[in-house]
């Protein structure tokens, strides 16, 4: 048969029908993802609780004139719909894996960085509120003049592990925000700058993947680097390393929601030295025999092996009897700090300023504090808003 | 309720569709109305109600305007249309301008008007252009009056193109409201419409939003000229997508339905002139304004001072249109001028470069029309330009721009070719052969789009609880 030109109206013909073809599979693929998706959410049973997202979900709103003519009613019931979706937690995942495929390597405020490292986006800080909380610590350094006090802040990985860091990432130099703070309570307190301890060691495990805190294996370069000022003479040099957890997903891991990567939590036992003390929960009126609450294990955030998370006050008391008693004044990166502490006082209190609201000048006279420590991490001292009022002096 | 969420996709879209089907075609035109009262009041709970006065207003103040022609009384037809014209008009001014206006008079005047910031009811942009569509249409006899009050609440109502268009005149839609066909072929087109705005909305605007919105958050000195462009275009793509993607939405709505709207958005960003450029883009926007502004004031037909007079006076409008702010107003202006500088200057140079450098100068000129746009105040958008050439900036090339570059390179390819006819021509050459195969891909691509998309829906309340800070 000879080719022969088509006219219009073949052409037309031709194309109608082709494009019905497509027509017709998409309406049935719409169609029956629709109904199915739609069936599927009114059979499966309504999750009240995301241990992905560690966060209750939304359940079906209450109707009430008041909430309908708020829209409150509309709003609710969008976010119960959404929240109670079939398959919620792999749709998430999906769309993680689009944003990767597409190069994005960030995510509600963390980067991805290579190697399965999740790192945390330094928040730009209120210089205001920064220098507020320096001053205080300054005036407060020089009240207590005759107590030996060391204050360091502990550089996050964004800035530490260039190695980590997506191509080209923007990242907050960190060096300038510890200059900034040693230049002012400098002169009050002895400031370790921990930059180049951390450096030294980043291509080691001294952060988790998936967590924002730093590892036990990072608190101990930092506790070696702190010795000397803190007067701590012939500290352990071998430990006993439990590995207490391999399957720890960090509070990045929840942020981001990239889970790919998992976390091994190690604790660290000094070989020599007196391991036997009491930790006291003050508020809480709780005391143990032990730092580490194996409960937290079988929990979402692991990290809170270490005491159970933050608490208003801790104080921890040794069967030492040379007159040693530290005042810490910390952050959480504190929390897995501790257990290096410990053989080297006699009472150590352990203030959050957070919660606490005490005052600390009498605590100092109480307890008989001969070492103040302030130890923060970086993104949490420059955000930080309660250290100030804690360290003010009574009137 | 917006298209592009789970509630609508999952609960209102399957219920509306199954009752619209299942009853006679007598009572279509009535479920659609009330669908489409419920899917406005599902956002606007009480503005829902200023939105039925305007129905119950506009269908009376029609009927009176004919009957008024029908009794040959030309002056009562005529005060009848400037009454309606004129309190629609006070409606959106009130609702759209009147904290404006307020605050400007404050400014200039010794003492201060007290006035409280009213929320604006959603969509009243478009639905008072509707229904003013149909009272010129009307009073100039080129429609005839709607007498069913069912069909005209469906018209003004109708929740495919009720929030953000397009405008559709009744003219255009008179026929359709009494006798319209419901075919599968115009079911699939629909879906495969909806589903191509969805994909727009969903995958390329919200994606390349977020890079301009975190390049508008530096700080201006830590911008370079690489950031700022990447920013500038990041938007340009970010506004194209998602209003495009929303009218594909609503042009594949209205097709289930059994409606045809006219098309909104005809790849802007190939123009190689901004006269091009506003006849792709919003196209039912500028219709309107054409044929119920301009070609009244006389259009082009008229004195060369006058020509100039009408299009500032269209531009000035369609800028206010967008927004009750001066950088609104400052860009229509600016496009007001490029359209003239272009008629009576630059048109006959143009057309003598080659097409790629024309479309780059019209490209060129729409950027720098979007940064007037996107920012808050006149002050933000000329420090955004003047970073956009290096003035104040960071730099020519430093490692954010960079980021922010490579980070989304794929991103911003996919939006460049979807942005030209380019990747849907051969779409179809691939999709339109002959056999099984090429429909198979077809309705792969689809299920991809949406699959795709619905990940992005439900993670609108990805909200993870961080328990670290506190």
């Amino acid at each position: 048969m000879k080719n022969r030109k088509l006219t219009p109206a073949e052409k037309r013909k031709i194309f109608r029908e082709r494009s019905f073809k497509i027509y017709i599979k998409v309406t049935c693929i719409f169609l029956v993802f629709i109904l199915f998706v739609t069936a599927a959410n009114l059979l499966h049973k309504d999750q009240t609780y995301s241990e992905a997202e560690n966060r209750m979900l939304a359940g079906k709103p209450e109707f009430s004139m008041a909430n309908l003519a708020s829209g409150k009613f509309m709003t609710d019931m969008e976010d119960y719909v959404t929240d109670q979706f079939f398959l919620r937690n792999q749709w998430i995942s999906l769309k993680l894996f689009e944003d990767m495929a597409m190069g994005k390597r960030e995510s509600n405020g963390v980067y991805i960085g290579r190697k399965g490292h999740l790192l945390e986006i330094s928040e730009t800080p209120d210089m205001v509120s920064v220098d507020r909380n320096l001053e205080a610590i300054k005036a407060f350094a020089q009240r207590h003049s005759d107590i030996n006090k060391v204050m360091t802040l502990v550089p996050n990985p964004a800035y530490i592990c260039t190695q980590l860091r997506p191509l080209n990432a923007p990242v907050r130099d960190q060096s300038l925000d510890i200059g900034h703070a040693a230049e002012i309570v400098g002169g009050s307190l002895n400031f370790v700058d921990l930059t180049e301890t951390m450096t030294a060691h980043k291509e080691e495990e001294i952060y988790y993947k998936t967590d924002h805190h730093w590892t036990s294996l990072g608190a101990k370069y930092a506790f070696e680097a702190l010795c000397q000022p803190l007067g701590i003479q012939n500290p352990a040099q071998e430990y006993l390393i439990y590995p207490v957890t391999h399957t720890f997903l960090g509070t990045l891991a929840s942020k981001s929601g990239y889970n790919r990567s998992e976390d091994t939590i190690d604790i660290y036992i000094p070989k020599t030295g007196n391991m036997n003390y009491m930790v006291d929960y003050v508020e809480e009126q709780k005391k143990t025999s032990s730092i580490y609450v194996s409960e937290a294990l079988e929990q979402k955030d692991k990290y809170e092996v270490f005491f159970g998370g933050n608490h208003t006050r801790i104080d921890i008391s040794t069967p030492l009897t040379e007159n040693k008693n530290l005042l810490l004044i910390k952050d959480s990166y504190a929390n897995c700090f501790v257990q290096f502490l410990i053989p080297y006082y006699r009472t150590i209190t352990i203030v959050d300023p957070r919660y606490y609201y005490e005052n600390i000048d009498r605590l100092i006279q109480d307890n008989s504090i001969t070492d103040i420590l302030f130890l923060y991490n970086v993104n949490t001292f420059m955000t930080d808003n309660s250290i100030a009022d804690v360290l003010e002096a009574e009137e | 309720m917006i298209f592009s969420s789970i509630f609508f996709l999952f609960v209102f879209l399957p219920m509306t569709l199954l009752l619209y089907y299942i009853v006679p075609w007598k009572a279509k035109n009535a479920v659609l109305l009330v669908c489409s009262l419920i899917f406005y009041a599902w956002g606007e709970p009480v503005y829902v109600f200023l939105m039925i006065f305007s129905i119950i207003f506009n269908y009376l103040s029609g009927l009176e305007i004919n009957y008024y022609d029908e009794q040959q009384n030309m002056k009562r037809k005529r005060i009848s249309f400037w009454f309606t014209v004129v309190v629609n008009l006070a409606v959106l001014g009130f609702f759209k301008y009147y904290g404006f206006l307020i605050t400007n008079l404050n400014a200039i005047l010794p003492f201060d008007i007290p006035y409280k910031t009213l929320a604006l009811p959603i969509g009243i942009s478009f639905y008072t252009f509707q229904t003013l569509s149909y009272i010129i249409d009307v009073y100039k006899g080129n429609v005839p009056v709607q007498k069913n009050f069912i069909s005209f609440g469906t018209y003004v109502t109708m929740f495919p193109q009720l929030i953000a268009g397009p405008i559709v005149r009744y003219a255009d839609v008179a026929e359709q409201l009494a006798k319209r066909r419901l075919t599968l072929y115009k079911f699939g087109n629909g879906v495969a419409w909806f589903l191509r705005g969805l994909g727009k909305k969903v995958l390329l605007a919200n994606n390349i939003g977020m890079v301009y919105d975190a390049i508008a958050a530096l700080a201006p000195g830590e911008r370079s000229v690489l950031t700022a462009w990447v920013g500038a275009i990041a938007f340009a793509m970010q506004i194209y997508f998602d209003f495009g993607g929303y009218s594909d939405m609503a042009i594949g709505l209205g097709k289930m339905f059994g409606f045809e709207f006219v098309k909104n958005f005809d790849y802007p960003y190939i123009s190689k002139s901004i006269t091009e450029f506003w006849r792709r883009w919003h196209i039912s926007l500028g219709t309107w304004f054409r044929e119920y502004v301009y070609i009244p004031l006389g259009g082009n037909k008229v004195s060369r001072a006058k020509h100039i007079r009408n299009i500032m006076i269209v531009w000035m409008l369609t800028g206010f249109w967008h927004g009750a702010a001066w950088n609104f107003m400052m860009w229509g202006l600016y496009y007001g001028i490029w359209l003239l500088l272009e008629k009576y200057f630059l048109a006959s140079k143009i057309e003598k470069l080659p097409s790629v450098v024309q479309q780059i100068y019209a490209f060129i000129i729409v950027l720098f029309g979007w940064v007037l746009f996107a920012s808050d105040t006149l002050k933000d958008a000329l420090v955004y330009m003047g970073n956009m050439f290096g003035i104040c900036g960071h730099g020519f090339i430093d490692t954010t721009g960079l980021y922010y570059l490579t980070g989304n390179l794929v991103l911003l390819a996919l939006c460049f070719l979807c942005a030209t006819p380019w990747l849907w021509k051969k779409y179809r050459k691939i999709v339109l052969k002959k056999g099984t195969y090429p429909s198979i891909i077809a309705a792969v691509l689809y299920g991809l789009i949406l699959i795709l998309s619905v990940a992005y829906l439900v993670n609108a309340t990805y909200n993870p609880f961080l328990y670290f800070r506190f």
